[in-house]
């Protein structure tokens, strides 16, 4: 098993060099350009909750800006109406609301009588993403059109944690904490199954699997993962709009998974950085800024017509993104040997 | 009595807008095993060419007949460039068209100028029955409709073409096999179920405003009118599209109900209608008419 070239992973070594950047990015990132990288970061959760769904386990979402979005509302409803901006209740409440919004979802699409399509449970969460996006633009109690606005910063006790070094950090360990948990959910025995699920679902049916269930866990848990990006996001920027909840931003969470690359977690944060970095760049033209829109559905089509691997298919071969799953036990280590011998 | 009857009529009106939407979609889905995500676009795209053929001082009708024809060779073309590398994929074609769909919309927002617009009706004018009136535009609609869809159905069952295509559904191996091209077939039918699609956008923009955004909201509401009524069937979508219009008036008279009306605002009704169309698909997922024939 100790065979050289096999034992050279080039993913393990991209996860390490993006930590290492994004560790040390602020130390000399002028303030300015962190507080961009921060926004960057927190999008990331959101790529990170779309590609749990659909890379790694066959349900296509347009619901993650649904959670992201109705996490946001959640916590700014709460600075603006009752000044609540404690941190450590922010970010609670944010993956609360992201846990049982995606778990109604989840339980009206995906735990049906018959086993639902991937259609259906597509455009259920398009339905979903519109209705409610419809919804706050319409209802003045939560800013209508013009969304809301937090005037406080997130505090922790009296102390102001700003937008900058400090919230870095924060979104920073909240988004590794959800990447390491979501990177040991996919590489266990639950990600066999989710991997087997996206594969053929049918067989795994016939393996007495409860499919259902298990997409229902991983989009509950996806859902949480957007909420939690959906809560720091609104304090990040000081505002949530209906921009932030409905089609437009689950798009996004659809196109950063698909540019970075799917059935790997780092894919999407490549293609956050990417096309984050893109839009910032150009944001100054005019031109561009209108276009943008458009040109980012033309990336969607090229990448799914020619590049469906996105852009980390360039550097991490399928195979090592497929990877292996859990722990081998030691016996069957052993037969394994023994047959090789 | 006199209320009931006009919303009956403006239901009617309206299920007929999605009956020519559904159907557009059903035979993509069904000849090819696509669903077509950039449909609601070309409805919109439909409503476009005619609101261009208003701006540009021509007459809506001529429009409204351009518009059908124009989309269908746009989505022939679409088919022959894109579509047609994914016929083994339909998941990824899924994506596909919603990336067609999203360049649509954004390319019409930006020739919107992002404003809502309103297209005239060729027709203006309201017709009488005993002491009732009605929109004469609303009934021309409906009997486009009958007329397209009778059309449809004496093609689809009577000729040749419509035999090749009902074929090709049934088995696509054998029919290439017998010598039956099912590429220019499928390519031919995705055109036509653009067309479809055009031709609902232009009749209804009338009815409604115009904004980029409402492609996205009748491929919404196409959706639910077909888990509503039934997968598979004919008279499912229609039946759906009739509940889900239904429903639009229904609720605006619930939420002028004293005490509600506070609470709720306009946009409430509509995103009720949504709201009770999936908590209904739940318990009943097989739909209102269970799948029969076809």
């Amino acid at each position: 098993m100790k065979d050289k070239k096999a034992n050279f992973k080039r993913l393990p070594l991209l996860e390490a060099i993006i930590l290492g950047f994004l560790v040390v990015a602020p130390l000399f990132l002028s303030d300015f350009y962190t507080v961009i990288l921060t926004r960057m970061l927190i999008l990331c959760l959101l790529a990170i909750s779309f590609e749990l769904c659909w890379g790694y386990s066959g349900i296509m979402t347009f619901g993650q800006g649904l959670f992201f979005g109705m996490a946001g509302y959640a916590v700014a409803l709460l600075a603006n109406k009752v000044g609540f901006v404690q941190i450590w209740g922010v970010i609670p409440i944010g993956i609360f609301v992201g846990t049982i919004v995606s778990f109604l979802l989840a339980w009206l699409l995906l735990l049906g009588k018959k086993a639902p399509e991937i259609i259906f449970v597509a455009l259920g969460t398009l339905t979903f993403s519109y209705a409610a996006e419809r919804l706050v633009s319409g209802w003045y109690y939560v800013g209508g059109g013009n969304g809301l606005s937090i005037f406080e910063f997130l505090s922790f006790g009296s102390y102001e944690i700003e937008p900058g070094v400090l919230f870095y950090y924060i979104a920073g360990i909240a988004l590794l904490v959800s990447y390491l948990l979501s990177r040991y959910l996919v590489r266990s025995q639950l990600g066999l199954v989710l991997a087997a699920m996206r594969q053929d679902e049918k067989r795994l049916l016939f393996l007495g699997y409860r499919v259902r269930g298990f997409k229902a866990l991983v989009f509950t848990f996806a859902g949480a993962v957007a909420g939690l990006g959906g809560a720091l996001y609104a304090h990040h920027e000081g505002f949530i709009g209906p921009n932030n909840m409905g089609i437009g931003i689950s798009t996004m969470a659809v196109l950063y998974t698909l540019f970075g690359g799917v059935g790997s977690l780092i894919g999407p944060l490549i293609g956050v950085f990417a096309l984050e970095t893109i839009s910032f760049t150009l944001s100054g033209v005019d031109a561009f800024k209108s276009f943008w829109p458009v040109i980012l559905g033309a990336i969607l089509l090229v990448v799914v017509t020619f590049k469906p691997d996105g852009l980390t298919g360039f550097i991490v071969s399928r195979r090592e993104r497929i990877g292996t799953f859990g722990r081998i036990d030691k016996k069957e280590k052993n037969g394994r040997k023994e047959t090789k011998d | 009595m006199e209320e009931i009857l006009k919303i009956v009529f403006d239901v009617v009106s309206f299920s007929c807008i999605m009956v020519l939407i559904v159907s557009g979609l059903a035979i993509i889905a069904s000849l090819m095993g696509i669903f077509n995500f950039a449909h609601g676009e070309f409805v919109l795209l439909g409503a476009y060419v005619t609101f261009l053929f208003q701006a540009m001082g021509l007459p809506v009708g001529l429009g409204m007949v351009c518009a059908p024809l124009f989309v269908g060779m746009f989505g022939f073309l679409l088919e022959v460039s894109i579509i047609r590398r994914f016929y083994n994929a339909t998941i990824v074609a899924m994506l596909a068209t919603y990336a067609i769909g999203l360049i649509i919309r954004e390319l019409t927002r930006g020739a919107l100028s992002g404003r809502f617009w309103k297209v005239s009706e060729p027709i203006p004018g309201l017709f009488q029955i005993g002491d009732m009136s009605f929109s004469i535009w609303r009934g021309v609609i409906i009997i486009i409709t009958i007329i397209v869809m009778y059309g449809c159905y004496y093609f689809l069952t009577k000729t040749l073409f419509g035999l090749k295509i009902r074929g090709a559904m049934e088995n696509p191996s054998l029919a290439r096999a017998s010598g039956i091209s099912t590429t220019r077939l499928y390519a031919f039918t995705f055109a036509f179920g653009a067309a479809l699609a055009g031709l609902a956008g232009a009749l209804m923009v009338p009815l409604y405003t115009l904004f980029a955004d409402l492609g996205l909201r009748f491929l919404v509401m196409a959706f639910l009118s077909v888990m509503l009524g039934g997968v598979g069937t004919f008279e499912g979508p229609l039946l759906g599209s009739a509940m889900i219009g239904a429903m639009v008036p229904g609720f605006q008279w619930i939420r002028e109900a004293p005490v509600i009306v506070d609470i709720l605002s306009p946009i409430f009704s509509e995103v009720l209608v949504f709201i009770v169309a999936i908590i209904i698909v739940k318990f009943r997922p097989q739909g209102l008419i269970k799948r029969g024939r076809i």
